[in-house]
């Protein structure tokens, strides 16, 4: 599927412009609309048509009647599908292969409602629909009616002229993709892994390891899974990052050298959204540790009552299913929601860029917390008692106790927990995707108020469908958090754990 | 303290006499740490006022604050006497400020909330101001006896001041914790998609209704069941060999396996996702459970191996030692001696696992393109688009989803919490 027309298409209309509406409706407003098949676009089951008409304030819509035969009245057809025209800024363009009636306004992909059904804009001069479920090889009647607003037609529905189309491509399932390529590299990464591991097993014998004979075996199967679940992924990745792969293109991507890369830094908005998601990252991460600590010293006090109930409920967030409660506070959120109500108003909270920045840093914050708070539960509670008890003996303020002998003691805890916290909502996709989508928009292909770097590479990717600019967003990303892991580890002394 | 030799001469007019140097009541204390807390909860509130547009109400607030920033200055500790009498006339004002607030603000819950915020500091502050042993401080007519008095008292009140002023601070924590439970809740049972409104005014189980009487919800449920039941079956059966070879043996490439299993946690599944979509796409593996088995066990494997290292190094060596002089060779061991023995952690980590693909979200959008193939959290998630947003369903649906997973996580919180803690953060 391309979002661009394609040009063959234009030479090959065949069937007659006519006049539908207008004049014979005796509706002012309802302007000429040309209707017209496109031959060259006929696909398995499916007839392209193409609408060109005026916009116009009476059109809520369109009606799309079909028949295997002639037909002047709509009560002889058989309704195909609508189409609704209406503000499309809030909605989406469907991902490929949501729904079967692929449809294009204006050269891009149409946008979809909840329902899944079309919707163009009132700005919108035409669309074209690759109508499905049509009898391959017979000639096939369809009619476009616009219908207003209460969905009374704005035609004469009594007199259609329909245009005739029809669809020769054979009855036969389209060839599954070629996937020997993909099994070929697959199976040369998992030989790979075993000869690396042959080699390995070969270096212990050599050095007279005998009892650790059986090790390699026990962990081939999850290295051979990672390797190839993970480490060809990533090989992959790096190679789509520098060819043309797209929607259309599946398999036989080509060579385009550093040109995505170019459109990621020519792009509008690359500077912000790489800001954002760094503001995005750390504002969470320092209220992460300051009221995650906060929480834990308030548990860890001696003789607390209800410290197991107080535990339990902090723990919530936690353990809900993170996408429920980013959407209950999607609700919670709305202009008629709960948190307007209590405050007697009826802001749009994802109206505004600021707030709607502010609202889903705030809501990731209560996302987090419980996994901060238990490790510093945790810490908390590893650390000794008679240390505060001599403390307390020797008159030291809480405060004091805690600047001077909690935090330094705490040290080792919180500088790896805080840099695991930060690539943690670095990768962070749920909360900003169920909240906001990235909205408020800013523009086509830019990303939005709200966007992370991961959540505009999955809407480069899944709603604009360039895989190969979205590949290159992915190996920046991936070189940024290599930076970031290298301090994490280097931090935690993985690696002396490890030997 | 070194100050104190100094004053010891005596009550001069207006200066704090050795025993107010040295005694300062609980109450006094406690307030001198609670009115800044409150102050500070009154700036969030003006924030909250300046969202309202109330102009009445943002003054109110940012009166409130003066104040109680005010009467926090005048108990401080080297308060002259007339600092002390402002107290008072500061706390008076505030509280009948305080009493007041129908002026400047409406009647409401999160009204009466918010003022609660400085009538209860102001209130108290009055109260301990002129009764008792702080009264009497406050007065400046405690003695040295009052003061040796004072200080066995402080220390059986104290405590509980603390433990009051925690409780505050935690309850809250509890009320935004609980927020949106309660919210959903009511919204599951109310009739119609009413989003704000009173809480559990009304009673309808017609979403419910919906919910369980429709098929679409059955459907992303055994979609979810199978993927998460085989997600923990393929995802333990690469894990548990591979944790007990890391716990067990000293093997070349042990260190450079375990570095990238750790290396691998840190990295988001997007920058994979699009390379993995279209592996899926081409081996045709897209809207199938199979798709997204594969690709969950593979992101949760790291932790889980992780977690399985740490569980097996509990499992002390001279049992194995004691089975192999026994005649048992290394395979036996571990089925008959190792996994028996930590079958509660593998029960953990299958836990784990289970959770990580029930509750994951991206990848099955991703994946899952037809509504027959949606996991629960895709599927809920679809109940509210842009438009025909059918709240009350999706809350109705996300408690029953939710239910089981709240019960298993509260119930294994210890040991699940132990073993991701053991993967992540202590290395």
């Amino acid at each position: 599927m391309t979002p661009r027309r394609p040009e063959a298409g234009l030479t090959a209309w065949m069937s007659a412009a006519l006049l539908l509406c207008a004049a014979a409706a005796g509706v002012p407003d309802a302007k000429a609309q040309q209707v017209a098949v496109d031959d060259a676009a006929q696909a398995y089951r499916q007839i392209r048509i193409e609408v060109d008409y005026t916009p116009a304030e009476a059109i809520a819509g369109f009606e799309i009647w079909y028949a295997d035969q002639a037909f002047e009245s709509t009560g002889d057809a058989e309704l195909h599908s609508t189409i609704r025209v209406a503000d499309t800024s809030v909605l989406e363009r469907a991902l490929e292969s949501v729904v079967f009636d692929r449809c294009w306004s204006n050269g891009l992909p149409i946008h979809r409602d909840a329902a899944g059904n079309p919707v163009v804009n009132p700005d919108a001069t035409n669309w074209s629909c690759a109508l499905s479920g049509m009898t391959p090889g017979t000639e096939q009647w369809i009619a476009v009616v616009p219908v207003g607003a209460d969905g009374a037609p704005l035609a004469d529905t009594e007199s259609l002229q329909p245009v005739v189309g029809r669809t020769d491509v054979p009855d036969e399932r389209t060839p599954p993709p070629n996937t020997r390529p993909v099994l070929y590299a697959l199976s040369l990464v998992v030989l790979s892994t075993v000869a690396l591991l042959l080699f390995l097993r070969r270096q212990d014998a050599l050095q007279g390891r005998s009892k650790s004979r059986l090790a390699h075996i026990y962990v081939a199967p999850a290295l051979i899974a990672l390797a190839t679940l993970t480490f060809y992924p990533i090989f992959y990745g790096i190679w789509l990052a520098f060819t043309n792969a797209d929607q259309s293109r599946l398999g036989d991507e080509a060579w385009i050298g550093l040109a995505n890369f170019a459109t990621i830094f020519a792009g509008p908005g690359v500077w912000r959204v790489t800001l954002f998601t760094f503001v995005w990252a750390l504002s969470n991460v320092l209220a992460h540790v300051m009221l995650g600590l906060a929480l834990a010293v308030a548990l860890d006090r001696r003789g607390l009552r209800g410290r197991m109930a107080y535990r339990t409920i902090l723990l919530l967030p936690w353990a809900i299913p993170g996408y429920i409660s980013v959407l209950a506070w999607n609700g919670m959120l709305q202009p008629d929601g709960l948190v307007n109500g209590m405050l007697g108003t009826a802001i749009d909270f994802f109206d505004g860029a600021g707030s709607a920045r502010m609202v889903v840093i705030l809501v990731n914050i209560w996302l987090g917390l419980p996994f901060m708070m238990m490790v510093f539960s945790g810490a908390l509670q590893a650390l000794p008692a008679s240390m505060y008890e001599v403390a307390e003996v020797d008159g030291v303020s809480r405060w004091d106790q805690f600047r001077h002998l909690t935090l330094p003691n705490l040290k080792g805890t919180l500088v790896p927990v805080s840099l695991l916290g930060f690539i943690w909502t670095f990768n962070s996709f749920n909360t900003i995707y169920l909240l906001t989508r990235g909205n408020p928009y800013s523009g086509f292909g830019e990303p939005g108020a709200t966007d992370t770097l991961i959540t505009h590479v999955f809407a480069v990717a899944f709603e604009y469908g360039q895989y190969g600019v979205a590949a290159a967003w992915s190996v920046l990303i991936f070189l940024l958090l290599i930076g970031f892991s290298w301090a994490y580890l280097k931090r935690t002394r993985a690696m002396e754990a490890v030997a | 303290m070194s100050g104190v030799a100094h004053d010891s001469s005596g009550r001069a007019a207006g200066k704090p006499t050795l025993a107010e140097r040295w005694y300062v009541p609980a109450e006094i204390s406690a307030l001198r740490v609670w009115l800044p807390f409150a102050a500070l909860v009154n700036v969030l509130i003006l924030g909250g006022e300046a969202l309202r547009g109330n102009a009445a109400g943002m003054s109110g607030t940012l009166t409130a604050i003066v104040l109680l920033n005010s009467l926090y200055v005048a108990l401080q500790n080297d308060a002259r006497r007339w600092r002390r009498t402002a107290s008072r006339i500061f706390a008076t004002v505030a509280l009948i400020h305080g009493a007041l607030f129908p002026l400047w603000r409406d009647i409401s819950l999160y009204d009466l909330w918010a003022v609660s915020w400085l009538v209860v500091p102001a209130g108290l502050s009055l109260y301990w101001l002129s009764t008792g042993l702080s009264g009497a401080w406050c007065a400046g007519a405690s003695d040295a006896r009052a003061a040796e008095l004072g200080l066995a008292r402080n220390r059986r009140l104290a405590p509980k001041l603390e433990a009051f002023g925690l409780h505050v601070f935690l309850l809250h924590a509890v009320a935004l914790v609980v927020a949106p439970v309660v919210w959903i809740v009511d919204v599951s049972i109310s009739p119609g998609n009413i989003l704000g409104g009173a809480i559990f005014d009304a009673f309808s189980l017609e979403h419910f209704y919906a919910v369980l009487g429709g098929e679409a919800f059955w459907l992303w449920t055994s979609n979810s069941l199978v993927v998460a039941l085989g997600t923990t079956l393929v995802g333990l059966l690469l894990a548990i060999p591979a944790g007990y070879a890391f716990s067990r043996y000293q093997f070349a490439g042990r260190k450079g396996a375990m570095f990238v299993f750790m290396l691998i946690q840190m990295f988001p599944g997007i920058i994979i996702l699009v390379p993995y979509f279209m592996v899926m796409k081409t081996l045709g593996l897209l809207n199938t459970s199979i798709g997204l088995i594969v690709a969950y066990s593979v992101t949760a494997l790291p932790l889980c191996v992780w977690m399985l290292k740490g569980f097996f190094d509990a499992v002390p060596r001279a049992l194995e030692e004691a089975a192999l002089l026994d005649g048992c060779n290394r395979v036996e061991v571990f089925f008959f001696v190792v996994l028996p023995l930590s079958l509660p952690a593998v029960a953990i980590t299958a836990l784990f696992s289970f959770l990580t693909a029930w509750n994951e979200f991206l990848l099955a959008l991703v994946f899952n393109t037809s509504n027959d193939a949606y996991t629960l959290p895709v599927g809920l998630a679809s109940m509210i688009p842009a438009t025909n947003q059918l709240w009350g369903d999706f809350a109705a649906a996300s408690i029953v989803v939710s239910i089981p997973v709240v019960v298993l996580f509260v119930l294994f919180q210890r040991s699940l919490i132990q073993g991701m803690s053991a993967g992540s953060v202590k290395g």
